[in-house]
């Protein structure tokens, strides 16, 4: 049979058999072809994790112990400097205020999206059928539009001279606000991104818890009805110990997310107005690219990733370990 | 629990209220790209719009080498799209068909970079390019998204390898199918919404992505819908009927292919949650 030599030619890796070869020696060869076949398979997904993920993530902790300024850059000498980058980075207070400032924004749009989620999803399964497919199909919208759309029709909506916002406030009798700047301050601004990225974000979440609460058996909120508990007591005993392992995944998902939030920032104001706008991924693509400091933003990328790990470490772990239960 | 009917309407209208808030900034962008500049400039207060033109659309489409960034746009998506598909559908296969050496290891690597914020590691990814003499040019944006989409990309399409049973290719070749031509005949066609549903997730992390377009990217012809986007101001003034139509071009694929998958994408995303 022809079809069965298909076997024992995987990918045409294997070489053009020669002629002497004897029956019992292919089959050694198709073992031997078996056993490479799979390696040959993932290679390149292997090399593509290796040399665009696994390899930069040394380079960064590498580089962030040169000097790698346009100078070095251009003659190609390799500069180390120990730890200058990041004493010099950790010696500058302008760094801990953006750090600072940048932990305080990912906390409050971090918990403004899982509260809002929450709600959302617990204020689904209320609803009627028709009213809650009407609010799924409006989340689907916010959560498809491409970022960089968003942030254009919200710096719209917000424009101070004809943005539907201030024409509004002004209608109810807010006349103050009439071509009010919503970008004049750092915190104003700031608040502006947030609420933008709240926005993008709460779908996703509503989502999936809503689809934690979806998988808790009717039975269950009839019980808690039948004793009856009040509502926030049913939502205690039966729906959060349901969606609690969700909404931790969630929680992690977005820190990730919102911590690196960059396009949304630098696309309104480009960290400003005079930097009160600036996060640490801002700092990060003004130190690298915009100012040629690149060992310099290695360290911060670096700092950025340990702050990271720390916050998310403990998840990760749990997550690696449940999942090894899909890898059988 | 049975509700009242006043309970009822209480949260009907509660929930209406809702959706109107969040369809607002969608809705608000669709509106603006119909109205006449001379319209959006008028102190007039109009939530809901009583005519419509498409004169923005033309500007927009006419301003700038739009259809330039718009092709950019689609070459480095489409292109790393399809990369990630035939890697990951490689790599999919022995994972979820074979048993070998290392095997588990790569499953953890490619969960452990699922996670990895690709973001904070752009330096040495311009570096790398810039060794490669890749900067400034699209194949540098094709290889970064590729890269970046991979590890879910394997891991959605390891689930749905491994939700086809084994048994239905052990038929096949009973029937005298070779063990590739039983996976090319029997597990390929089925796996079909699996590479559909990957695919669109891979489709609009490209298309929205803004940073590395931003880094890589000097030339201005070369430069993707996100960047040339986020830069409106040079191109259009205070023209907002103009961005709003762009803005909508550039949201219509990404809004249409979400709509197609988006009950999958939620169960896929929280399939890993831990339990617990």
């Amino acid at each position: 049979m022809t079809a069965t030599a298909n076997v024992t030619m995987p990918a045409g890796a294997t070489p053009p058999a020669s002629p002497r070869d004897t029956r019992a020696k292919k089959r050694r060869r198709g073992r031997f072809g078996d056993r490479v076949l799979p390696y040959l398979l993932l290679l390149p997904a292997l090399a593509a994790i290796l040399v665009l993920l696994a390899w930069p993530l040394v380079q960064v902790l590498a580089i962030s112990f040169r000097k790698l300024d346009i100078g070095q850059l251009v003659s190609g000498k390799t500069v180390w400097i120990g730890f200058d980058n990041y004493t010099n980075t950790l010696s500058d207070p302008e760094f801990w205020t953006v750090t600072f400032r940048t932990l305080v924004f990912t906390a409050a749009i971090v918990a403004a999206t899982i509260l809002g989620g929450l709600l959302l999803a617990v204020l689904m399964r209320h609803l009627g059928p028709v009213v809650r497919i009407i609010v799924q199909v409006t989340l689907v919208l916010a959560w498809a539009t491409p970022v960089i759309a968003t942030t254009t029709v919200f710096q719209w909506i917000f424009d101070e001279q004809y943005g539907i916002l201030n024409k509004t406030l002004d209608r109810l009798g807010f006349h103050g606000f009439i071509g009010f700047s919503w970008f004049s301050s750092g915190a104003s601004t700031l608040s502006v991104i947030g609420l933008l990225i709240v926005w993008q974000a709460v779908p996703f979440v509503t989502f999936s818890l809503y689809a934690g609460i979806i998988g808790v058996s009717r039975e269950q909120y009839e019980a808690a009805g039948i004793d009856g508990a009040s509502a926030w007591q049913t939502f205690r005993a039966v729906t959060w110990p349901a969606i609690k392992p969700i909404t931790t995944m969630v929680t992690f998902l977005s820190v990730l997310w919102d911590f690196n939030a960059f396009a949304q920032i630098w696309a309104i104001r480009e960290g400003g107005p005079d930097g009160g706008s600036t996060t640490l991924a801002v700092v990060l693509y003004l130190k690298g690219i915009a100012g040629n400091h690149f060992g310099a933003a290695a360290a911060i990328a670096t700092l950025m990733l340990i702050v990271l790990a720390l916050i998310t470490g403990r998840y990760i772990q749990l997550l690696t370990r449940t999942r090894e239960g899909d890898l059988s | 629990m049975k509700k009242s009917l006043s309970q009822r309407i209480v949260l009907s209208v509660v929930g209406v209220l809702v959706a109107l808030a969040i369809v607002f900034p969608t809705y608000w962008m669709f509106v603006t790209s119909l109205r006449t500049p001379g319209e959006i400039l008028s102190p007039k207060y109009d939530l809901i719009p009583t005519s419509f033109s498409f004169g923005n659309f033309a500007t927009a489409l006419g301003k700038d080498n739009f259809p330039t960034y718009l092709l950019n746009s689609l070459i480095v998506t489409v292109g790393s799209v399809l990369c990630a598909l035939v890697a990951g559908t490689l790599a999919a296969i022995p994972l979820s068909r074979l048993r070998f050496t290392g095997r588990k290891g790569f499953l953890v690597l490619v969960m452990v970079a699922q996670l990895a914020p690709v973001s904070a590691l752009f330096i040495p990814l311009f570096l790398l390019m810039r060794d490669a003499g890749l900067l400034n040019t699209l194949p540098s944006l094709l290889l970064i998204y590729f890269a970046t989409t991979l590890p879910f990309t394997v891991w959605m399409l390891y689930g749905f390898v491994n939700g086809i049973p084994y048994e239905l290719e052990e038929a096949a070749m009973i029937d005298g199918c070779s063990q590739t031509g039983a996976f090319r005949r029997v597990t390929l066609p089925l796996l079909g919404p699996g590479l559909v549903t990957t695919s669109v997730f891979s489709f609009i992390t490209a298309w929205n992505e803004y940073l590395f377009a931003l880094v890589f990217i000097r030339d201005k012809p070369k430069e993707t819908l996100p960047v040339w986007l986020a830069s409106f101001r040079t191109a259009f003034a205070t023209d907002w009927g103009g961005v709003m139509a762009a803005s909508v071009i550039y949201a219509i694929p990404a809004l249409v292919f979400f709509l197609l998958v988006q009950r999958k994408l939620v169960s896929g995303a929280t399939a890993g949650a831990v339990k617990g």
